[in-house]
């Protein structure tokens, strides 16, 4: 059931011989940047917490989860992969099956999609297209159906390319969140999801397993708010670190995840006590937005900003590859099916801050969200991250930027590709933002 | 009080003493395969021309895309930064900053005090700088300084696509076969050009008064297109293409001031 047999419509027929190639040589290179962000991040925090050795070997995409979802897999249970935080990761876990998100991350694969779609394309669509070309990205392979949400137009195509070897699920996202007659819509989308969840894994969601799933995402949600709030005082951990420990929950089990996160929060809070700093005080302190930066490749900006001389400090971002993921609960009164299936519906689409959405004021909940997180977190100075091709990311670039001028913070439009050549450039771009940041108290 | 401004840009190296607020001395010299040494080369002849010696100098300050390479630096400086700091010195009304390079372009937005408040860098394309000049150039094949006075003669603009160096010389070549003058094909060149500097500038939005440096602000093609795209006249200082080094010396002073409090 999870590899098609019938006529590609999309993808080229690759040699074994070459895929096996590729994949060797990519898995290899991966291991190596893998490594070395993590080593970079160690070098960073002379004081790292205890608990990031955890997630350091999470993060590693070839190393022990992979074992672990394979072993599962050998006793019966099913992967459910996803492109977008839109997928309800809590009607798969209530199926017994596994969440996983499988955007790549890898730049050299992006080259690979070259071959079924053109440069212009988003290159996180055709990294993602190039990793399942050469059977690189092991959640994605252990998918045995993926979840589709029809954000953008790059999800939308890519999940009909993906569907030239797995099971694909649409999901048709309203574009305009704040009416009735959208959230019925979507709701529905949501118990359709459920039927097609349960047929796939012959497993019945049932009341109780559907509460169990939410009570399992709300302590996820409030562990992941706790090392959120502890990034919006003096910094004690690195912006990195903390974007890794958000990302893993990606791929990790919800239930370890969660007490790892606490344990790393633990220990953060004697630090908070002891004045224990990751950097001075005074760093400025960055916030990220725009295309999501998946691990471990395009960890470029984070890396540049906290290596950067002036130095930086991310405390906080607006991604959905990062802050978005776990941020707000589900809001459940009664713990009916139903009223548990309406809840789940209003989070995944009232809260999100996607660019995909528009209304009567635009997308204003996203402006709202980061003029918020501004204040909160004592926001210097934003970084708007795009990737080339990432049209609705762009297209926000202009309102957002308004929006931070009036309150006087400023923002930096910084467009790059899935690519390690422009590194130098963008850290000339990088270091001039942040000398402005320190240059509008210093010279 | 003595500092040395270095800029390490990709095609040249400059360098600028300042000496009590005044400049004393400027040189340049062709970056090549070492930055390193074009830097080293370049101090040691500003030095021999204001008649000091490196013990002499209380601060150095480095810029420019090579600013990590740059010899005897005790501090560096972003472009934007230098731009922002020297515009001010040599145009006390400059507000926003118009640099065009080699392979860059950007605009700076300052304070009267030429902090710098905002800038915007064409990303990853070196249509909008001078570079795109020199491939025209050859297309024509012309001298590059001579196709700034050409432009001058041209009697109409001709359209071109400048989204891109490469695709920007195709568009040259059928101008040619369809055998416009030379005179309009610079023209549309530097109409180009200007169009996408301008557009970059419009999202970051124009302050006056607007300041024109870098190596191209001395081709009076590029600056009567950009002229006539803004609206407005652009003031250039004298030494445009030293406003790096500049910047780097002034904020060296104000550096070598701070650590000797």
């Amino acid at each position: 059931m999870s590899q098609k047999t019938a006529e590609k419509k999309f993808m080229p027929d690759v040699p074994r011989k070459e895929i096996e190639e590729l994949k060797n040589s990519i898995t290899a290179a991966s291991q190596k940047i893998i490594a070395d962000n993590i080593d970079r991040m160690k070098k960073a925090d002379p004081h790292r917490p205890e608990a990031m050795k955890y997630f350091d070997e999470m993060a590693n995409l070839f190393g022990p989860r992979q074992k672990e979802i394979a072993a599962e897999k050998e006793k019966g249970k099913k992967v459910i992969g996803y492109m977008c935080l839109f997928a309800p990761t809590e009607l798969i876990l209530a199926a017994d099956a596994i969440p996983v998100r499988v955007n790549s991350g890898w730049y050299d694969t992006s080259k690979l999609g070259d071959r079924v779609v053109p440069v212009e394309v988003c290159p996180v669509i055709r990294s993602t297209i190039g990793a399942k070309m050469i059977e690189l990205s092991p959640f994605l392979e252990q998918s045995d159906a993926l979840i589709s949400v029809l954000t953008c137009d790059g999800m939308t195509k890519l999940a009909e390319i993906l569907g030239d070897y797995k099971t694909i699920w649409g999901m048709n996202i309203p574009r305009i969140k704040d009416t009735t007659q959208s959230l019925r819509f979507w709701s529905d989308e949501i118990k359709h999801m459920k039927t097609q969840i349960e047929n796939f894994t012959g497993n019945k969601i049932t009341r109780k397993k559907l509460k169990q799933a939410i009570e399992t995402s709300h302590k996820a949600t409030k562990a992941f708010r706790r090392l959120q709030d502890l990034r919006k005082g003096s910094p004690v951990i690195m912006g990195r670190d903390a974007m890794l420990v958000n990302q893993t929950y990606l791929w990790d089990d919800k239930k370890r995840w969660t007490e790892k996160t606490e344990a790393l929060c633990d220990e953060l809070e004697k630090r908070l006590q002891q004045q224990d700093w990751v950097c001075p005080p005074d760093t400025p302190r960055v916030m990220v937005t725009g295309t999501p930066m998946f691990w471990p490749d395009n960890w470029k900006l984070p890396t540049l900003v906290e290596e950067a001389s002036p130095q930086g400090i991310i405390v906080a971002d607006e991604l959905c590859s990062g802050e978005r993921i776990l941020n707000d609960p589900i809001g459940v009164d009664e713990w009916s099916m139903d009223d548990m299936l309406n809840s789940i519906s209003e989070r995944y689409l009232m809260a999100s801050t996607c660019p995909c959405f528009t209304s009567k004021d635009g997308n204003e909940d996203r402006v709202n969200w980061l003029l918020n997180k501004v204040k909160e977190a004592n926001i210097q100075g934003v970084i708007y991250y795009v990737v080339r091709g990432c049209m609705l990311y762009a297209m926000e670039y202009t309102r957002v930027k308004k929006a931070l001028d009036k309150i006087n913070v400023p923002v930096y439009y910084l467009d790059t590709e899935y690519t390690r050549e422009d590194v130098g450039q963008m850290k000339t771009r990088v270091e001039a933002f942040l000398e402005m940041l320190t240059a509008r108290v210093d010279f | 009080m003595i500092t040395v401004g270095m800029d390490l840009g990709t095609q040249r190296v400059q360098v600028v003493i300042v000496k009590d607020g005044e400049v004393v001395a400027r040189a340049t010299v062709f970056s090549g395969f070492d930055p390193t040494k074009a830097a080293e080369q370049a101090v040691d002849e500003a030095l021999k021309q204001a008649n000091l010696k490196l013990s002499d100098i209380n601060h150095f300050s480095s810029t420019g895309s090579a600013v990590d390479m740059a010899p005897y630096a005790n501090s560096k400086v972003s472009m934007m930064g230098a731009d922002a700091k020297a515009a001010v010195y040599l145009v006390p009304k400059a507000r926003t900053i118009i640099d065009v390079g080699a392979e860059e372009a950007r605009a700076v937005k300052c304070d009267e005090k030429g902090v710098m408040m905002d800038f915007v860098v064409n990303e990853r394309c070196a249509a909008g700088a001078g570079a795109f000049i020199e491939a025209m150039a050859r297309a024509l094949e012309v001298k590059t300084e001579d196709m700034g006075p050409l432009a001058l003669k041209a009697e109409r603009a001709s359209p071109i696509n400048a989204s891109c160096v490469i695709f920007g010389e195709s568009d040259v070549v059928s101008l040619i076969h369809r055998q416009e003058s030379k005179p309009e094909i610079a023209r549309a060149v530097y109409d180009a050009m200007a169009d996408r500097v301008s557009s970059m500038i419009h999202r970051l939005g124009i302050n006056p008064e607007v300041v024109l440096v870098g190596g191209v602000a001395k081709d009076p093609g590029f600056v009567a297109s950009l002229n006539r795209k803004l609206g407005l006249s652009v003031t250039i200082p004298e030494f445009p293409e030293y406003i790096g080094a500049l910047g780097a010396a002034l904020v060296a002073a104000t550096r070598a001031k701070e650590t000797s409090k």
